[in-house]
């Protein structure tokens, strides 16, 4: 026991190092438009990256990282301040911005279903169109303050998951797989031909407004003009941090052990008295909850929704985000949300080509490091405890 | 309802069953064999279709002019080409993962099949738009009041049930098929009694692939027209009704395939203000029905060791 | 307390550097246009005779040597699809160094934008969409269309309808604004005239097998078949309706006036008739400067039917930054003040919702493989019948 306390604590510095070399390298490439200079970036951070690797630097950073999370993810929210600070009249990165972070919440979401209970689910970006419907019906056709909605469109997305999970309780992988699958279908076909929800067109979604505070105009501090995005960054900062403690909390919980156990293998986790249908549903709705929530959040972002918006495709996309940052862990979702959504808009080359490379991506991460790009290491029961 | 008029959406919907039989046979095959779904399968079949066209592109290019020649070169090419695609893909990336988790398998096929569509998409000149496909068979028809009996449908639907046939023959009568079949029930037994797994694996592959290259040109030549994004719809039916049907029971393929086609013609009919609803219904069901009968309904056996 | 307030300024000063050294690599004078349209999926040839014309605009200005500034055209690909639009013009309006567009084929994506562009204060064109909505239902000041509306076209599509004797229509329309548009407008037109709607089917812009709702029209009988919807579709639909032995005459809009829906249909597009606003682009006042110009670019695609408007928009928008400067307020000010204004297509007025009139209505029918000018066709001397006239 005094063992495990005199272990001295892995030091602060290179994880600080790596969060700030990472602020100013994303304000770079943030910054750049021209695409030589992108690409020029781009081949540096593979170099260094790489270079970091051979030199075993990225060890220590992942040990901080592990040890230090707390302090370290303080300073990180201050990095992204920094960065929205920056780019304050900047409509468009701003933008990206939000979009990532949002894009993170609802991966965390699939993340609690698929990586901590082994629940599949191929329609998260279904869940993430309930959610935005959601808040394009009840901006414009009710008065409901607009926090709510992001609420609500939790509950809803939750609720039909709830209802979808059902039949998939009682079968196994690719048949649980398969109603995801058509449910992700049915859904997109759904909102095409009806009417009511605005068909392939989709609708309008108002902004958000907190007590009077639009969140579609722009405002000004001093002389300096803001872009309205900047609340939006506000709100989807306060999202993605409470997600992220709480999805923490949740893997250290004894909830979490109970779904690594449902995970890992049901016949052994029911021989001990785990009932297997009660903790996948646990993870279904509150994965879900989580994704309507960001998805309601970026409805009202977006300022439209449209069925085109949430279909397969995007949620394979969501999948592949999963897998390339490493099942099971935050951060490596965080790197790979910035990865899959910024780099697209910034190499315009390769727009076209973004859904081919995103699979053959995840093919040669498959077929050669199946754990993703930052596994999620062996279970830590204590911080600082090493097995 | 004028029988006529019955007997055409009898008709659709019979053509419908056969396209999506000869995917769903393909899934049963692949998860019979090797417990896994090929989820590339309805991307190999846009694949063949596209072969085909090219196939003939060319051909024509060439002068040749022959129909029958024509359709027998596009079938050969594409059949072999698909053969040989499906095998790659087993060799490459399906074996290896065989020890991983199964999710890995449909993950990776997954994103094989958005890889073959893109490819498609990019990479064949302006495959993002539809491209017709030539119409080959025979088009006479008899018209018997409403309904309009097409020669070139019989004959796809004779084509399709003869196919269907010698799949099973082959499956019950030859000694590959038992290969195939001891395969599919214990990979070590049949190791052990002499059977190569490999190569019947690889063998499997083949035969699924040529047949959703069938399936391809069939398509194609029903609607008269390709485009990248075929694939994706098919394969999902096509796996639906693999799963309706049973998985690894090819009758329950057959069952599977022609229950949804059934499904979504009366969608079409039964609502008549909004026959797009149709695929909805369908899904809807097939969803209902997993809840009911989870392992299909002609059952799967599992067993599984502890 | 102090290790913080040390790694705040490490921030700060790498944050500042960086800018720095961007900003400084960022003072030019050039300026910025856009354009918007469908660069891939089913309607691309449109989309990319639109952009070939507009870039036509900016090069030949780029050669005059009166000229104030020197332009580039930041091009961007809406797919057809309504949510893509709304992200790119996003993108487009949101990037303050784009002074003002020529935007939108599709109507499906230009209604759906319109509220962006507002957003942003980000002057537009509208070149292609022809949805009366999109410049009619809220008026933004930001909104111009070159192109004329369906509601002409629809009533000159009812008015031939009805002379050449067929009472009986069935209609199938898109799901999108634009379909839903057309089947409004032109079911207006021909109850005006006399004629009768059987039937009314609305399909999925995307939908790939159409023998259910066929079935049910066959059963219906109808002598023509009006289709309003965009070429990809229309040809699926006219194919499958040869395949089910229904012999109606295929009646079309603007949507479907594109070498595409010949060449995807061969010998089954002969007698399908089609309705566009403004004449065909040789007719037009500026037709042969452009076409020549066009020609001698050696483009790839042609222009297609929008071409001339999306040359004209770009122009248009030109022509105000060279007035009133790179501004974009200013630019709208400016639009907003569009009177008998010269330009290729004829003389352009901007009405109090930005809109232009277009009074000509061309008809098309498909004769031999090529869009013919109703009026000079066989068809109308009577040399060649459509299916069902008499």
């Amino acid at each position: 026991m005094s063992e495990v306390r005199q272990k001295p604590r892995a030091p602060l510095l290179p994880g600080v190092v790596a969060l700030a070399l990472s602020t100013v390298y994303l304000i770079a490439l943030l910054a750049v438009e021209k695409q030589p200079l992108v690409i020029g970036l781009l081949a540096l951070a593979v170099v260094a990256v790489l270079a970091a690797h051979y030199m075993d630097w990225l060890n220590p950073v992942a040990r901080s990282f592990a040890e230090r999370e707390g302090t370290l993810s303080v300073y990180a929210i201050l990095a992204a301040c920094v960065v929205a600070a920056f780019f304050h009249d900047n409509h468009f990165v701003l933008l990206l911005f939000v979009t990532v972070l949002l894009y993170t919440v609802a991966t965390l979401g699939l993340n609690i279903e698929f990586g901590y209970a082994g629940v599949l689910n191929f329609a998260g970006a279904s869940f993430f169109g309930i959610g935005a419907y959601t808040s394009a019906v009840l901006n414009t056709y009710t008065a409901v303050p607009h926090l709510l909605v992001l609420l609500i469109g939790g509950m809803l997305a939750a609720l039909i998951g709830s209802l979808l999970l059902l039949p998939v309780l009682r079968t196994r992988g690719h048949y649980a797989a398969l109603v995801t699958i058509a449910f992700a279908l049915l859904l997109k076909t759904f909102l095409e031909v009806n009417d009511v929800l605005g068909g392939p067109q989709g609708m309008q979604v108002k902004g958000m407004s907190i007590l009077g505070w639009s969140f579609n105009d722009n405002f000004e501090v001093g002389k300096i003009e803001m872009s309205f995005y900047l609340n939006y960054f506000v709100v989807s900062m306060l999202l993605l941090c409470g997600t992220f403690v709480l999805v923490r909390r949740l893997e250290r919980s004894w909830i979490g052990l109970n779904l690594d156990a449902v995970r890992l293998d049901e016949t052994a986790a029911s021989c001990f008295g785990l009932d297997i249908a009660r903790w996948k549903i646990t993870a279904f709705v509150l994965g879900n909850f989580v994704i309507g929530v960001a998805g309601a959040l970026f409805g009202m972002v977006g300022g439209f929704v449209a069925p085109n918006n949430y279909t397969f495709a995007d949620s394979l996309i969501m999948v592949s985000i999963l897998l390339l940052g490493g099942i099971g862990n935050p951060w490596g979702l965080v790197v790979a949300t910035f990865i899959v959504v910024v780099l697209p808009e910034k190499l315009q080359t390769i727009q076209e080509y973004r859904f081919l490379l995103y699979a053959l991506i995840v093919i040669m991460v498959l077929l050669f490091r199946p754990e993703g790009l930052l596994p999620r290491p062996v279970r830590r029961y204590f911080p600082g405890w090493r097995a | 309802m004028d029988v006529g008029l019955l007997t055409q959406y009898v008709m659709n919907g019979l053509m419908l069953g056969m396209m999506y039989t000869l995917v769903a046979v393909g899934f049963t095959l692949f998860f019979g064999v090797l417990d896994i779904i090929k989820f590339s399968h309805g991307d190999v079949l846009t694949v063949g279709a596209f072969t085909a066209l090219a196939t003939y592109i060319g051909l024509r290019s060439v002068g040749i002019s022959s129909t029958p020649l024509l359709l027998l070169a596009m079938l050969v090419v594409a059949i072999l080409a698909m053969a040989a695609l499906g095998m790659l893909i087993a060799r490459y990336l399906v074996m290896p993962l065989r020890s991983a988790p199964p999710l890995n398998t449909l993950l990776i096929t997954l994103m094989l099949g958005t890889v073959l569509r893109e490819m498609v998409r990019l990479f064949y000149p302006q495959g993002a738009n539809p491209k017709p496909f030539p119409a080959l068979l025979p088009t006479g028809s008899i018209n018997l009041g409403q309904f309009n009996l097409r020669l070139d449908n019989v004959i796809m639907l004779a084509a399709g049930v003869t196919i269907i046939i010698g799949l099973r023959l082959l499956l019950d009568r030859t000694k590959l098929g038992l290969a195939i079949r001891a395969v599919a029930q214990d990979e070590e037994t049949a190791r052990t009694m002499g059977i190569n797994f490999t190569a019947i694996v690889l063998i499997t592959f083949a035969i699924g692939s040529a047949l959703a290259a069938v399936a391809g040109v069939m398509n194609g030549l029903y609607y008269n027209e390709i485009n990248f994004g075929m694939g994706l719809l098919l394969g999902v039916i096509g796996f639906s009704a693999a799963i309706i049907g049973g998985l690894g029971s090819i009758y329950g393929a057959i069952l599977g395939g022609f229950l949804f086609a059934a499904l979504q013609t009366i969608g079409a009919v039964a609502l008549p203000f909004a026959s797009a609803y149709k695929d909805v219904f369908a899904f809807t069901v097939v969803i209902a029905l997993m809840a009911w009968r989870p392992t299909g309904l002609i059952q799967e056996k599992i067993s599984e060791r502890v | 307390m102090s290790r913080i307030v040390r790694q705040l300024s490490r921030f700060f000063a790498s944050a500042l550097f960086v800018g720095a050294l961007v900003a400084t690599a960022q003072a030019k004078d050039r300026v910025k246009v856009g354009f918007i349209g469908p660069l891939t999926g089913g309607v691309s040839v449109n989309g990319i005779g639109g952009r070939n014309s507009a870039e036509l605009a900016v090069k030949l200005r780029n050669a005059d040597a009166k000229a104030k500034y020197e332009y580039e055209l930041v091009v961007l690909d809406d797919e057809c699809k309504p949510n893509v639009a709304v992200q790119v013009a996003t993108k487009m309006a949101a990037d303050k160094e784009i002074i003002a567009g020529a935007t939108h084929y599709c109507s499906a994506t230009a209604i759906a934008t319109v509220d962006v562009y507002h957003k942003f204060g980000f002057p537009i064109i509208v070149w292609g969409a022809v949805l009366p909505d999109i410049t009619y239902r809220s008026k933004y000041a930001e909104v111009h269309r070159v192109n004329g509306t369906m509601i002409d076209q629809n009533d000159a599509n009812a008015e031939l309808i009805s002379k050449l004797g067929f009472k009986n229509v069935a209609v199938i329309h898109d799901t999108t604004d634009y379909g839903k548009g057309h089947n409004a407008y032109f079911s207006k037109s021909l109850a005006k005239l006399g004629g009768k709607i059987v039937g009314t089917f609305g399909v999925t812009a995307d939908q790939q097998d159409f023998t259910a709702e066929l079935t049910q029209i066959k059963a219906l009988n109808p002598e023509v078949i009006y289709f309003g919807g965009l070429t990809p579709i229309g040809v699926r639909i006219r194919s499958q309706m040869d395949k089910l032995g229904i012999k109606a005459v295929f009646d079309g809009t603007s949507g479907i006036v594109s070498d595409a829906f010949i060449q995807g249909l061969g010998p089954l597009a002969e007698g399908a008739l089609a309705f566009r606003e403004g004449a065909s682009t040789e007719k037009l006042p500026g037709g042969k400067f452009f076409l020549e110009n066009y020609a001698a670019q050696k483009y790839d695609n042609p222009p297609e039917a929008y071409g001339a408007f999306s040359y004209a928009a770009m122009d248009l928008i030109l022509d105000s930054i060279e007035k009133v400067g790179p501004d974009r307020k200013k630019v709208i000010e400016e639009l907003a003040n569009v009177k008998d204004r010269d330009s290729i297509i004829g003389k352009v007025t901007f009405d109090d919702h930005g809109q232009n009139t277009v009074a000509l209505i061309t008809k098309y029918v498909v004769q031999d493989g090529k869009f013919v000018e109703w009026d000079d066709s066989e068809y109308a001397a009577g040399k060649r019948k459509l299916p069902g006239q008499k």
